[in-house]
């Protein structure tokens, strides 16, 4: 604003050409009012007056401040400008007007604050009042603190007793839990609307739960609590209500159960089993009742396989009821396939088979996921023999009962055709076939099962149907006797025919079912034969029907033939009993279970193979003339000189001994015509016997007709004029045979001393006979030909 | 009381079979028919094994795509001797798995014989595999693959070489033979309802009957239309409601 002050200046150019006070006027207005409160105090003038100019006062008061000399006179001499009236009033009331302001003033001021001091009172009062309050307020806050403490201190207790409670009850719950069966359990288990399964079941396992930890907990000190004793009363007759509930379900599902023969079993069904395991007398009650569906299934499963063919092929069993052995084994074939069908829905049911968990492992088999495993455990042949566990004799029982009814209608069929048999063969077939299943079955569903039983019995059956057959067979060939016309020695017709029938027999039994189990498995084949009921199998029965076959024809063969003889003395008895029991003897032969018997008949070949050689040996010795002789020299009491006895005088004894040197030369000596009858004892062994026996009795007379007291006079000379000359040796040359093939001991140590002295004796001479020897060298080549020939003939005899 | 159920349905799925089917096993003896069952049966060769006497039974489940199938498994002796008494049980075999050893060239050339027997036993639609066995003795080999397996068509049989030793190919022959049974009852030629066909329905299958279409039993269903089903049936549906 100071700036602007000086631009009014034509105003005061007037004034200093007018006024000499102007000068003064000029200083003063020199003087500078443009200051704040300068201004301010002016306008609060203007205010004062400019009251009476209440719209259009000019606001730049401050233009005229220049040219005034005085405060006063300045603002006069503005108001002038504008207003002369107002600021000449101003001018002579100021003071006045100042002062009545001023007491206004401070009577407004008195007022008002006459007004304040009112109203402060008014407040003084309002304090007082709400300290007044306050104190009240303080006394009473003080109080309840005094109060709420024991408040407080109640809450608190109250909290902690609050924990203590809710931890009491967490336990409460967890007890309830482990020891109460839920509603929803309950249900599961006594309702009929809950099926037996997965809840069923996992209610079953938590009652049963209960009891064992409730057991243990009643074990304790203290003995049986109030509490526990509920808990076992209630679980008690939920499980009860449960087992009763798995009863009646396996018993609608056992009846169920009838019509296939190929039953599955589901794993609820297993796990039902396995607990019914729990209560043996609900578990066997159900299980009568399966037993008695599936014998009936079983049974008419059966009867419709022999009848109308269900069992497979489409063709009924009985349509081969012609053919004995495979009617019996299709029959028992169908049993052996049902048994192990059988077998294995019995052994699903309680959940058997090698290395399956037995059962007890608290939730069984719900919720595992290893059925492959198992079930590849579970596969195990049918056929091995089994270890009886706790289940497994379940099974065994149950199977035995399942097929029980077979038996009849088994056992009724079989021995029909059994009965029926005409050839003994088809009979030991089909015993043989019956004993090989019974090995089998037993070997199945054990050996007290009633079918074991039943095929022990129609084995003993069979077999002695088969057994009457070859003992009838045997007296009807004890009562044959032998044609008396007949001249022949070989082994008569009927023993021809019996002795095929024992090659038949034999054969069936060499390749029979049961030889090579008895060979292989020998445990329970051989507890098998120790078993008396059964008909006893094996080497033992064999022996009784080689007994059975062979010992009548022994007997016939002999017997038969000592009745001929006497009928046909002429007849040679002893060649054909030979021929006979050597016949039989080949039969037996190719076989070496035959042993025993082989080792029998050859006994008896023997006692007749040495009356043959006897009553050759004296046939012989009759035809070489030394019969007499020799008589004489073996019977001879011993003072007795030999040449003083009829037979052996010198001149008798030279015609014998000349006889024997002719007869030495015929062809006898090598070939004996009635021992070329035999058709298979080798001939030559008897003949080459007597002979040799024949050499030594020569050379005992030799001996004697040498010894000094025998009477002789050129004993030497007598038995030197004809060959052998006297010579044991040559003899034996003659005959062809070793000089030690003694017959019995005795003689042998004789011969053998003789033979040291005659070796030493015949020394010098022995090249003389050399050319002799030669011809009887070819001779017997000749005769040993003639011999073969002869042998020939006989091979070509037998085959006519 | 749903999940439950299913739970337990899931489980007996695992546990049944669709179909149950008699195999008989047969050939000369010491060909290793026992040894190929066990190995089959057991996964393991058998040591020491033992002439089987007359006939022994096994089974094992087996899985093809989503069947399970029980297999019924006779294995017979070979000798002679035993020739009467293991006939009986080719009676209604559906599969045959005939065993030759390839280093015994007479087992091989007995195989028509066998083959013979078999077809005129078992059931009409038997199904054959030829197995020659102890394949792991190649250098010991009689017969040629060749001609095994010419002898196999002209005889229309299934054939292919397995060692019970190794485990090679066994479960092959198994396996072959159901598929083709499996293969007859589709097309409609063998029908498990009738006697003597070998083959039968399980359990399982019935369920997948009961519970309609919506479980695929495949082409099979023309088949089991044919069962009558009253009390097997019966047998599932009350497991829901009784007791
Ligand atoms: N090297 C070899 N030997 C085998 C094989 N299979 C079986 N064998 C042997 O052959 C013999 C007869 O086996 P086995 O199964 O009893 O024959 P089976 O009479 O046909 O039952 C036994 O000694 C086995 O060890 C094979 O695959 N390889
Ligand atoms: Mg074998």
């Amino acid at each position: 604003m100071s700036t602007q002050s000086p631009s009014p200046g034509p105003v005061s150019v007037q004034v200093q050409t007018r006024n000499p006070i102007s000068l003064r006027l000029r200083k003063i207005l020199g003087t500078n009012f443009t200051d704040q409160a300068t201004t301010e105090a002016l306008r609060t003038l203007s205010h004062l007056y400019g009251t009476n100019h209440p719209s259009d006062q000019p606001s730049p008061v401050t233009n005229s401040d220049t040219e005034s000399d005085s405060e006063s006179e300045t603002l006069v001499d503005l108001t002038v400008d504008f207003s002369s009236e107002t600021a000449s009033r101003a001018r002579k009331n100021l003071r006045r007007d100042l002062e009545n302001t001023l007491a206004e003033g401070s009577r407004q001021f008195l007022q008002a604050f006459s007004e304040v001091d009112q109203k402060l009172d008014a407040i003084q009062a309002h304090v007082s009042a709400m300290r007044a309050c306050c104190d009240d307020a303080d006394a009473q806050l003080r109080l309840t603190a005094e109060s709420s403490k024991s408040l407080l201190d109640r809450a608190g207790s109250l909290r902690q007793e609050r924990e203590v409670v809710e931890t009491r009850k967490s336990i409460v719950m967890l007890f309830l839990d482990r020891f109460t069966v839920t509603d929803e359990e309950a249900e599961a288990m006594t309702s009929r609307d809950v099926p037996v399964g997965k809840r069923f079941f996992s209610a079953m396992s938590k009652t049963e739960r209960i009891r064992a930890d409730c057991r243990v907990l009643m074990s304790g000190e203290d003995g049986p609590t109030k509490a526990g004793l509920d808990i076992m009363a209630s679980t008690s007759s939920y499980l009860e209500q449960g087992y009763e509930k798995i009863y009646r379900y396996c018993s609608f599902e056992f009846r169920q159960m009838g019509r296939d023969v190929h039953l599955e079993v589901s794993p609820i069904m297993r796990e039902a089993i396995r607990r019914l395991r729990q209560r043996p007398e609900l578990l066997s009650e159900a299980l009568t009742l399966l037993t008695t569906t599936r014998q009936t299934s079983l049974l008419s499963a059966f009867l419709a396989a022999l009848t109308r063919g269900s069992g497979g092929g489409g063709r009924p069993i009985e349509l081969h009821a012609h053919d004995p052995i495979r009617y019996v084994g299709d029959m028992l074939a169908w049993v052996h396939q049902a048994i192990a069908a059988e077998c294995e829905f019995l052994e699903g049911l309680f959940g058997l088979g090698e290395g399956s968990a037995d059962g007890d492992n608290g939730e069984g088999e719900f919720g595992v996921d290893g059925d492959e495993v198992r079930e590849r455990q579970r596969r195990r042949m049918v056929g091995s023999v089994r270890t009886f566990g706790a289940g497994e004799e379940w099974v065994g029982e149950l199977l035995n009962g399942a097929v029980e009814k077979l038996c009849v209608p088994l056992k009724v069929r079989v021995q029909q055709t059994v009965r029926s048999q005409e050839s003994s063969i088809v009979s030991y077939k089909v015993a043989n076939l019956l004993e090989y299943y019974t090995l089998t079955m037993r070997r199945t569903i054990g050996e007290g099962a009633v079918l074991c039983k039943t095929l022990d019995e129609i084995t003993e059956v069979s077999y002695k149907v088969f057994f009457d057959a070859i003992e009838a067979q045997g007296r009807t060939l004890l009562r044959t006797s032998l044609d008396p016309d007949d001249p022949s020695v070989r082994p008569p017709l009927p023993i021809l025919e019996h002795a095929q029938l024992l090659r038949e027999i034999i054969q069936v039994y060499d390749s029979s079912l049961l030889r090579g189990d008895t060979n292989t498995a020998p445990a329970p084949a051989n507890t098998a034969h120790t078993s008396p009921s059964a008909a006893t199998p094996g080497p033992f029965t064999f022996k009784r029907i080689l007994d059975a076959l062979l010992d009548p024809a022994l007997e016939m063969c002999l017997g038969a033939a000592e009745e001929k003889k006497r009928l046909r003395p002429r007849w040679d008895q002893a060649v054909f009993g030979v021929n006979c029991l050597t016949y039989l003897q080949s039969v037996l032969e190719p076989f070496n279970f035959t042993l025993d018997k082989q080792l029998e008949i050859q006994g008896v070949i023997d006692e007749r193979v040495k009356l043959l050689t006897d009553e050759h040996y004296e046939n012989i010795l009759k035809d070489a003339s030394l019969y007499d002789a020799i008589e004489a020299c073996q019977t001879k009491n011993p003072s007795e000189p030999l040449a003083r006895i009829p037979a052996t005088q010198p001149a008798q004894l030279r015609s014998s001994l000349s006889k024997f040197s002719h007869w030495l030369s015929g062809l006898e000596v090598v070939h004996s015509p009635r021992l070329a009858q035999l058709t298979m004892y080798p001939a030559t062994s008897i003949h080459q016997a007597a002979l040799a026996r024949l050499a030594r009795a020569y050379g005992k007379l030799c001996e004697e007709v040498r010894r000094v007291g025998s009477g002789y006079e050129a004993g030497s000379t007598l038995l030197g004029s004809e060959r052998p000359f006297g010579k044991i040796g040559l003899l034996f040359q003659i005959f062809g045979l070793e000089e030690d093939q003694g017959e019995d001991e005795d003689e042998e140590k004789v011969d053998e001393e003789e033979e040291d002295e005659e070796e030493e004796e015949e020394g010098d001479s022995e090249e003389e006979y050399e050319d002799d020897d030669e011809d009887d060298g070819k001779d017997q080549d000749g005769d040993d030909e003639g011999g073969e020939g002869d042998e020939d003939e006989d091979d070509g005899e037998e085959e006519d | 009381m749903a999940p439950d159920e299913f739970d337990v349905g899931a489980t007996e799925l695992l546990e049944t079979y669709d179909f149950l089917m008699k195999y008989i096993i047969i050939g000369e003896a010491g060909t290793g028919k026992s040894c190929l069952l066990h190995q089959f049966t057991h996964n393991a060769f058998k040591d020491h094994s033992q002439h089987t006497i007359g006939v022994e039974f096994s089974s094992r489940t087996v899985k093809l795509g989503e069947k399970r199938i029980k297999l019924q498994l006779w294995d017979t002796a070979g000798q002679e001797r035993f020739r009467s008494v293991t006939r009986s049980y080719y009676r209604g075999a559906a599969g045959v798995i005939l065993v030759y050893d390839i280093t015994n060239r007479d087992s091989f050339l007995n195989m028509s014989r066998w083959l013979t027997d078999a077809r005129a036993l078992a059931s009409p639609h038997l199904v054959a595999v030829l197995v020659g066995n102890k394949s792991d003795r190649e250098e010991d080999r009689e017969v040629e693959w060749a001609e095994a397996s010419r002898w196999a068509a002209e005889n229309d049989v299934h054939f292919l070489e397995a060692s019970s030793l190794s485990g090679d190919n066994v479960e092959a022959p198994f396996l072959l033979a159901a598929r083709s049974i499996l293969l007859s009852i589709e097309s409609g030629a063998l029908d498990p309802e009738k006697a003597g066909s070998g083959v039968s329905y399980g359990d399982r299958a019935l369920r997948r009957v009961t519970s309609s279409s919506h479980l695929s039993f495949g082409s099979l269903s023309g088949a089991r239309k044919r069962r009558s089903g009253g009390f097997r049936l019966k047998n599932w549906v009350p497991s829901g409601k009784c007791c």
